[in-house]
Parts: structure tokens; C-alpha cells; sequence
């Protein structure tokens, strides 16, 4: 769906990744390396100075002459209502500039309001919105269009916990039924358990590419284990273990699974002590990103 | 093209809509901005009290000279608002938008807005004035004159929608041209108030081939009224408002299109 080739562009150095159609991905990394610049080059906001984004095969600008909407991106910072219009008359232009059918697309913009939950001020100038009622109207806005690539910067500012949930929800409906989606944010809060993916952009570059699964091991491989233990404190010093706390008979370790695993350890404790309970949690990604 | 229309309908409908939400609002901002720029006209009025007559114009024949430059403005500004506010647009992140849209950008620019204000307030003023000379500056007014008439009236609107395109389109090279508008459009509009044939040589000189002001009302005004300072300029001058107008709108264009292609979205 989306592929940069040795991007330069700001702080993008060298950036070379490979978005397959379908997948969710979620980009990660510090402020200023280049999150929002490259989510502007998806879109053809940006061209790279050097290297090539290609959107199916085409420059993403040249998306644009096409009536069916390919590429929907939302931007903090840029409205995508005019201040001056309602909500309604916001998406009656939304409609007309992409050629939408009245029926399918009031069907549409019916559910989606009612799952943002903006009905209420659908009527209303957008420059009268707060923060959040206007978020909710122009994510709404991006959605409504159905496009194939949805880009996403901070959609989650703004929102409280119910509008969170709502977008996350749409969102993994869309992603199953095929819709890419490319988002950043500093609030992963549901965002990370959506995402298929993610980019870690570091230098420029993408210095991790793949999986939750893999990111955890790679970056953040310390799990945690709690025993509740009857007899003696047990003795784990060999053991390679990160920190450990003791609060009573509670014992909880920290330690890094690619080193040890929570079989060995538990086998350890086993052989010293009556273990009582007995808790391994992995950490979440959430509170990983 | 017919869909083109119908966009271009459902922009204005809702702009008009939003401007005019509320009504005594709307009413006393266009009545604001018509006394605003009734100023200069009380000015021309009280001074004709003093003097018979302006190199050989007297007062009706000066508010008709005035009424050509605010009918235009009003005409124009009712397309060319997202132009005038072209640096706006572009601050607020709504330029973006507009470039992510499956729509030409000039398109959405002119469409997206007018400022109706404005040109209810100029529009009603160049009305006004017109409709208080017309009958008065010895014009007959008949197929020809008013074909004239209309075609000047069009020339004068391209002339300042080329300037104002022109403007906007620094603005990709520039961050700030408010004051160069002030400068070259606001202040020339001053001079333009008054026959140019009392100026110096230089402000004639600038008001003929820099901005071209003299296109918009001296000339049509000279071609009308017919009065003796006609003489310094040549006869030709007297139809090239129209060959002004859109040759000059064709050059903004061009550089319009050869420059938007630099624009660039900041990273951030």
C-alpha cells in the first residue's frame, strides 16, 4: 500500500519502509523524529527531497485526480471543517467534492455520528465546537469518505476515554475489512492494541519494524513475576534476575525473558520453598509505547 | 463541468448562509465597511465645494469616476476573498486541506469564501454613487454605452483579481505581503479616486502601466464622459481596459501555477 524508499526529508534520513494493504501500523518514537513528516509525505503534503513515497504504485499527489478517495488524512492542526460552516454543511461539502452518493453517504455520516457521539451539535458552527466535539466531527469527516489508506497524526488528542474507545472500535472494524491505516500518536492509550504494526523512527530511520510481539522482546523483554510463597524465602541468586521486591511472603521478580524463563525460575522457587500463588504478567503494550 | 458547477453552488450558498447567520450583524458590518469608504467621497464632495471643478471635472463626474472603483471592488471581492486572505489561509493549515482535496486549488480558493461584507458594503457604495451620477454627467445611455459599460466593469474586476492573485502567489515565496498590499493596492486605490491628469508624471506612470488603476476607471470614466484631459493619453487607451484585464490575469495565473508547485507544508 505504501512504500517509502530511502526517504530524506527533515529529519527522515535514509527511511525505508514497506506498509502492506490491511495492516495498522503504529508509529513510535520522541517528539521531532519525523512522525508527523512522514505521515505529510504519505499523503503528498510533503515530497522527499530525496527517494520516492509511493502510495499503490503512484506519487500520492497523483491520487488526488482520482474521484474515489484513496488517501484520507487527519492532522492535528488542520481543519478539516471550515470554522465558518455546521458540522452538516461541513460534510454536504466533504460530499460534493468527492462525488459521494447522497444516500450511502448520509447513511454513513448517520452511523459514524452516532457512534462519535456529535449528533447533538450537528448543527452548530464548527468555530463554536470545543476541542473535542470538533475532533469528533472531523475524524468523522476523514472516515466518511471510506478511503483505503487512512493516515492518522494524534487522533487521540482531544478525545476523552468514550471517544477513545468509539474511534479504536471503528477503526479495528475498517482495519478487518481491509482499510490500512498509518497513525501516530503520543497517546497510544487503545491506539497500540489496534495496531498490527509498528515503526519505531529513530536517526531518521525506522529502527524497529514489526510486530508488538517482537517490539516487546526486542526493546522492553522484562516480565514479572509475583509467587506467594508458604515455607522459607527461597534463594535466587544465580538466578538472572533484572530486581526483585519483597513485601512479606510476596515475592515479586523482575527479569528479562530472553535470559530466563518463568519456567526455570518457578522450578527454582519449587525446589526450596511451598509456593502458594503464582502470577506472570507480561508487560502491556500500552504501557510499553 | 456541470458537477463543477453544482460545487462551486453549494460553496457560495453555504458561505452566504454563515455570513449572513446573523441578520443585524451582517446588516451593520456591511453598513460599517460602506461608511468606512464613504470617507474619501464626503473628502472629493467638500473639497468641490471649494474649487467649481477638478481639471475640468465636476463633482457628479468625479463620484462616477469613484462609483467604477468600488462597483469592481465589490464584484471582485465576492470571488477573490480567499486571495486577499491567501497568507491566512495558508497559517491556519486550511491551505493543506484545500491540497488534499481531489479539486483544483485555485478553484477551492475562489469558491471556499467571499467575503460578502465586503462586497456589500463597496458593491452598495459603487452603486450608490452610480445611481446618483448616471443621470447627471451628460451619458446617453443606450446599447452601446451600456455594453461599454458592463465590459469596463468586468476588465476593472480582472485587473484587481490579477493583482490580488498575484499577491497571494508571493506569499509562497514570502511569509508576510500584508504591507506590500497596503502599499500597491490600498494606497494606489487612493489616487485612483481622482483624475490622474492632475498628478505628477510619476504617479501617472504608475497608476497606467504599474498598477493599473487607471484601466479600471479613468479610462472607461475618459471613454464615457469625454472630458479635455483625455488629450495627454493616447486614443487607445480608451478600450484596452478588457485587453488589460485579462492579459494581466493570465499572467498571475501562470505564475499562480508555476509557483504553487513550490509551496511547502511545514513539518509540523
Amino acid at each position: 500500500m505504501v512504500d517509502f524508499f530511502n526517504v530524506r526529508k527533515f529529519t527522515l534520513d535514509g527511511l525505508s519502509l514497506h506498509i502492506p494493504a490491511g495492516e495498522r501500523v503504529g508509529l513510535l518514537g520522541g517528539p521531532g523524529c519525523g512522525k508527523t513528516t512522514l505521515l505529510k509525505l504519505a499523503c503528498g503534503l510533503l515530497v522527499p527531497e530525496d527517494g520516492s513515497v509511493q502510495v499503490l504504485g503512484m506519487a500520492p499527489s497523483d491520487w488526488r485526480k482520482d474521484s474515489q478517495p484513496v488517501i484520507s488524512a487527519y492532522f492535528t492542526g488542520l481543519p478539516l471543517l471550515d470554522r465558518n460552516d455546521t458540522v452538516r454543511q461541513g460534510f454536504e461539502l466533504v460530499r460534493c467534492i468527492y462525488h459521494i452518493p447522497k444516500k450511502k453517504f448520509w447513511e454513513e455520516y448517520r452511523v459514524l455520528s452516532k457512534r462519535l457521539d456529535f449528533t447533538a451539535f450537528e448543527h452548530e458552527a464548527v468555530k463554536e465546537l470545543s476541542l473535542g466535539q470538533r475532533v469528533r466531527a472531523e475524524l468523522s469527516a476523514v472516515l466518511a469518505v471510506r478511503p483505503r489508506l487512512l493516515l492518522l497524526d494524534e487522533p487521540n488528542a482531544g478525545l476523552d476515554e468514550n471517544g477513545k474507545a468509539a474511534l479504536c472500535e471503528i477503526l479495528s472494524e475498517r482495519g478487518r475489512r481491509g482499510l490500512t491505516v498509518v497513525t501516530a500518536s503520543s497517546d497510544m492509550v487503545g491506539i497500540a492494541k489496534l495496531c498490527t504494526r509498528f515503526a519505531l523512527l529513530k536517526d531518521g530511520k525506522a529502527a524497529f519494524y514489526g510486530s508488538g510481539e517482537r517490539l516487546r522482546s526486542q526493546f522492553v523483554p522484562v516480565d514479572e513475576m509475583t509467587i506467594v510463597f508458604g515455607g522459607e524465602l527461597p534463594d535466587f541468586g544465580d538466578l538472572p534476575v533484572v530486581r526483585y521486591k519483597i513485601e512479606g511472603n510476596r515475592l515479586t521478580l523482575f527479569y528479562n525473558s530472553n535470559h530466563v524463563t518463568a519456567a526455570e525460575i518457578l522450578k527454582r522457587v519449587l525446589t526450596q520453598t511451598e509456593v502458594l500463588e503464582v502470577k506472570v504478567q507480561k508487560p502491556t503494550l500500552e504501557s510499553m509505547v | 463541468m456541470r458537477d463543477v458547477i453544482h460545487l462551486a453552488g453549494v460553496y457560495t450558498k453555504i458561505t452566504a448562509k454563515s455570513w449572513f447567520q446573523y441578520r443585524v450583524d451582517a446588516v451593520l458590518r456591511s453598513l460599517a465597511v460602506f461608511l468606512r469608504e464613504s470617507t474619501g467621497v464626503i473628502v472629493i464632495y467638500f473639497t468641490l465645494l471649494k474649487f467649481d471643478d477638478l481639471n475640468g471635472w465636476n463633482t457628479h463626474e468625479l463620484l462616477f469616476l469613484y462609483s467604477l472603483l468600488f462597483l469592481t471592488y465589490g464584484i471582485m471581492i465576492i470571488f477573490f476573498t480567499g486571495l486577499r486572505d491567501f497568507g491566512n489561509t495558508v497559517r491556519s493549515g486550511n491551505f493543506d486541506r484545500f491540497i488534499l482535496r481531489p479539486r483544483g486549488l485555485l478553484f477551492q480558493l475562489i469558491f471556499a469564501n467571499a467575503d460578502w461584507f465586503a462586497a456589500v458594503g463597496h458593491g452598495g457604495l459603487g452603486l450608490v454613487l452610480f445611481l446618483v451620477s448616471a443621470g447627471k454627467v451628460g451619458v446617453t445611455w443606450n446599447l452601446e454605452t451600456a455594453v461599454y459599460y458592463l465590459v469596463a466593469v468586468a476588465g476593472g474586476v480582472l485587473i484587481q483579481g490579477a493583482v490580488f492573485l498575484f499577491l497571494a502567489t508571493l506569499n509562497i515565496y514570502l511569509f508576510e505581503t500584508r504591507s506590500l498590499k497596503e502599499l500597491l493596492y490600498y494606497n494606489m486605490r487612493k489616487f485612483a479616486g481622482y483624475p490622474i491628469s492632475i498628478f505628477h508624471k510619476a504617479v501617472q506612470f504608475i497608476i497606467i502601466y504599474i498598477m493599473p488603476f487607471a484601466f479600471v476607471n479613468y479610462f472607461p470614466a475618459q471613454y464615457l464622459l469625454r472630458k479635455e484631459d483625455m488629450a495627454g493619453y493616447p486614443q487607445a487607451f480608451l478600450y484596452l481596459t478588457p485587453v488589460v484585464g485579462i492579459g494581466m490575469y493570465l499572467l498571475a495565473y501562470l505564475f499562480w501555477r508555476y509557483s504553487v508547485r513550490y509551496y511547502k507544508s511545514s513539518g509540523n
